[in-house]
């Protein structure tokens, strides 16, 4: 069984501010983490290896990322956390990839690796928070995807993975290869161990691909989207808001309710 | 000449971090009242790789060096002292002392399940008539056949009542004194004649209990003698000198957090219409704080660094001990000031840091002494000799 977990990794958010009256985000600490919603990916993929009564034999878990020279760093967190390998994808020609694009660079290199029986990404990142990834690699590579799954266990005939659906949940087979994309808040990751923080980059390597080891070509990388500007959304209308001791907080709001007519 | 910190060593400090704020500083409060230390966290630390920082990962430790270990003594520091004490007390001195001067055989018995947490450490040095004046201890051991046959009492031993294995520092031949007539032992407390006595009701560090120890008839094997015979005082000083380093660490997160503490409270704390963050008596107080814990830190990496590549480090690791002790109590000082009457709180961590902190200045070796095994460094290539 092979697992490749694609990660990202994104500005510690904890090192800006946003200031919605100038419309402008201030880096106050330039620091660079490893994506929560990759985290969670991770902590998917070693919760179905932990699972398996053979993972002795055959289970690798990889973890990719396409980014700039730092996103090393990403890799060895992701290996400190349990992965048994992983490869850095970074390239120059790679510095104007939008989402499309990426999906194109990991895809080549899921190839290069001779394919997958999981692909495993977070559903969304901390940071843009598109929430495309998943869906885009799977079609880039064919494969069946479940989105926004809450667990995933492997049974007879492929896996079987509860979803968000509608107003609740859904529980679905897929047969392999099948790529997931994860709620984070169903995978609290682990921490890493220290020994392993320790050989993350004491002992174990991180080979780095270009465009030209991925075989990716201009027209390859060309992206869909171009850049203008940044805007914020408008503001949001949180409606009123109700304070005081809970049972009193509920006779407001069935009052507020009643008002409206929302409640008889 | 680099000052950053390598890599591994910044990842390790996030997770740290990310495991002290999540796992220990919502409890620290109930640590210190309850007085105990989750025998679950200290399992979860364990589990983690954090009671084992600077051994090697082949006795079971994390192989991260004095430095990895100041990093996470440092840690935390900044969220519980109580637990800060455990672990230093257990890695520091107890697991120290065997990683240091401990055969292969020992190393493999009892290096290994500490530096993986599955035991607890404790180091028995001090007794009731002998702290500052270790030469001064009555705990014997008399040799019979392949074994020796410990008995004494040992006082303020953190750890004491949750360890699983203690080195005992014993008298072993009354007319030689310390040097020759002292020797450490590795005794597991499981041992009959091994007991509990009472425990201490702390001013601070109240979850980190620190209990008297009872050895009656207590024999130990041959085997268990601890570097050489008669050597004790060296094996103890040696790990001594290499715990003040951690200790420093340890009293650099609490000094840092009372600062961003007095920052915070300076910001929100509104008198006379603005914000006391505004007053020059409180910048003024802020910035000392700033200049000592920038100066302890570069003391005491330094000087981990001095310890991870086997250079002199005896007087730098005191310093440590003694400026990281006194910054952390001058900080905690200002800190309870600029908070005021809320810092006197008991529902107020400064309050709490503050009576922690004073410990620091009398542990493991007191601040006075610290100043003469300076001082007695500083002379020696003179031939003048320091009188304690």
């Amino acid at each position: 069984m092979r697992i490749i977990v694609p990660v990202k990794q994104i500005l510690d958010p904890r090192g800006i501010t946003v200031r919605r009256d100038k419309e402008r985000i201030f880096v106050n600490q330039e620091e660079y983490i490893l994506d929560p919603g990759s985290k969670a990916a991770l902590e998917a993929a070693l919760r179905l290896k932990e699972a398996a009564l053979d993972a002795a034999g055959g289970w690798e878990i990889l973890a990719l990322c396409a980014g700039k020279a730092q996103a090393d760093d990403a890799l060895r967190e992701a290996l400190a956390m349990g992965c048994d390998a992983a490869y850095l994808l970074c390239d120059k020609a790679f510095e104007d990839a939008d989402i499309s694009a990426t999906a194109r660079i990991l895809t080549a290199a899921i190839q290069k690796l001779e394919g997958a029986d999981l692909v495993i990404t977070g559903r969304e990142s901390g940071d843009t928070g598109a929430g495309q990834i998943g869906p885009r690699l799977a079609e880039a590579l064919g494969m069946a995807q479940v989105t926004d799954v809450h667990t995933a266990s492997l049974v007879e005939g492929g896996l079987r993975a509860v979803r968000r659906w509608a107003d609740g949940f859904c529980a679905v087979v897929a047969q392999l290869p099948v790529l997931l994309t994860v709620a984070p808040v169903a995978f609290p990751p682990r921490y890493p161990l220290g020994a392993r923080v320790m050989s993350a980059y004491r002992e174990w390597q991180v080979p780095v691909w270009d465009a030209a080891e991925l075989g990716l070509d201009e027209a390859a990388l060309a992206p869909l989207l171009s850049f203008r500007r940044e805007s914020f959304p408008p503001p949001l209308d949180i409606g009123e808001r109700f304070e005081g001791d809970p049972a009193g907080m509920a006779e407001d709001i069935l009052a507020a309710l009643r008002a409206q007519k929302t409640v008889r | 000449m680099d000052f950053s910190f390598p890599k591994e060593y910044r990842l390790l400090r996030r997770v740290v971090r990310e495991i002290c704020e999540t796992e220990i500083k919502p409890i620290a409060k109930k640590i210190d009242r309850e007085h105990g230390v989750p025998s679950e966290l200290v399992k979860k630390l364990a589990s983690l790789g954090l009671m084992g920082v600077p051994f090697p990962q082949e006795y079971g430790g994390m192989g991260a060096g004095e430095i990895g270990y100041c990093i996470v003594a440092e840690e935390l520091g900044r969220v519980c002292s109580s637990t800060t004490t455990v672990v230093g007390a257990h890695i520091g001195i107890a697991a120290m002392s065997i990683h240091l001067d401990g055969t292969e055989e020992q190393k493999r018995k009892y290096l290994v399940p500490l530096a993986q947490g599955r035991h607890i450490g404790a180091f028995g040095l001090t007794e009731a008539a002998a702290g500052s004046d270790a030469a001064a201890i009555k705990t014997t051991a008399v040799r019979d056949g392949n074994e020796y046959v410990i008995n004494g009492t040992k006082v303020f031993i953190t750890n004491g009542d949750i360890a699983d294995t203690i080195v005992i520092m014993a008298v072993t031949d009354a007319s030689l004194g310390a040097y020759g007539g002292i020797t450490a032992f590795i005794v597991e407390t499981d041992s009959p004649g091994y007991s509990i006595g009472s425990l201490e009701n702390k001013m601070g560090i109240r979850g980190s209990t620190t209990a008297e120890c009872v050895l009656q008839d207590v024999h130990v094997p041959k085997e268990n003698v601890l570097g050489r015979f008669g050597a004790g005082f060296l094996t103890f000083m040696k790990s001594l000198d290499i715990g003040r380093a951690s200790l420093g660490a340890g009293c650099l997160g609490g000094a840092q957090v009372a600062m961003e503490a007095s920052i915070q409270w300076a910001k929100a704390r509104e008198q006379f219409g603005v914000p006391v963050a505004t007053k020059q008596a409180v910048h003024f107080m802020i910035s000392e704080m700033f200049v000592e814990i920038e100066a302890l830190r570069s003391l005491v990496y330094r000087t981990a660094w001095l310890i991870d590549t086997h250079q002199p480090h005896i007087m730098e690791a005191a310093a440590c001990k003694l400026f990281g002790s006194e910054t952390a109590g001058r900080c905690s000082n200002k800190a309870l000031q600029i908070h005021g009457a809320l810092g006197y709180s008991r529902d107020c961590e400064i309050e709490r840091g503050w009576r922690d902190q004073r410990i620091t200045e009398i542990y493991e070796g007191t601040n006075e002494i610290q100043r003469i095994v300076i001082a007695s460094n500083l002379f020696r290539p003179y031939g003048v000799k320091v009188s304690t």
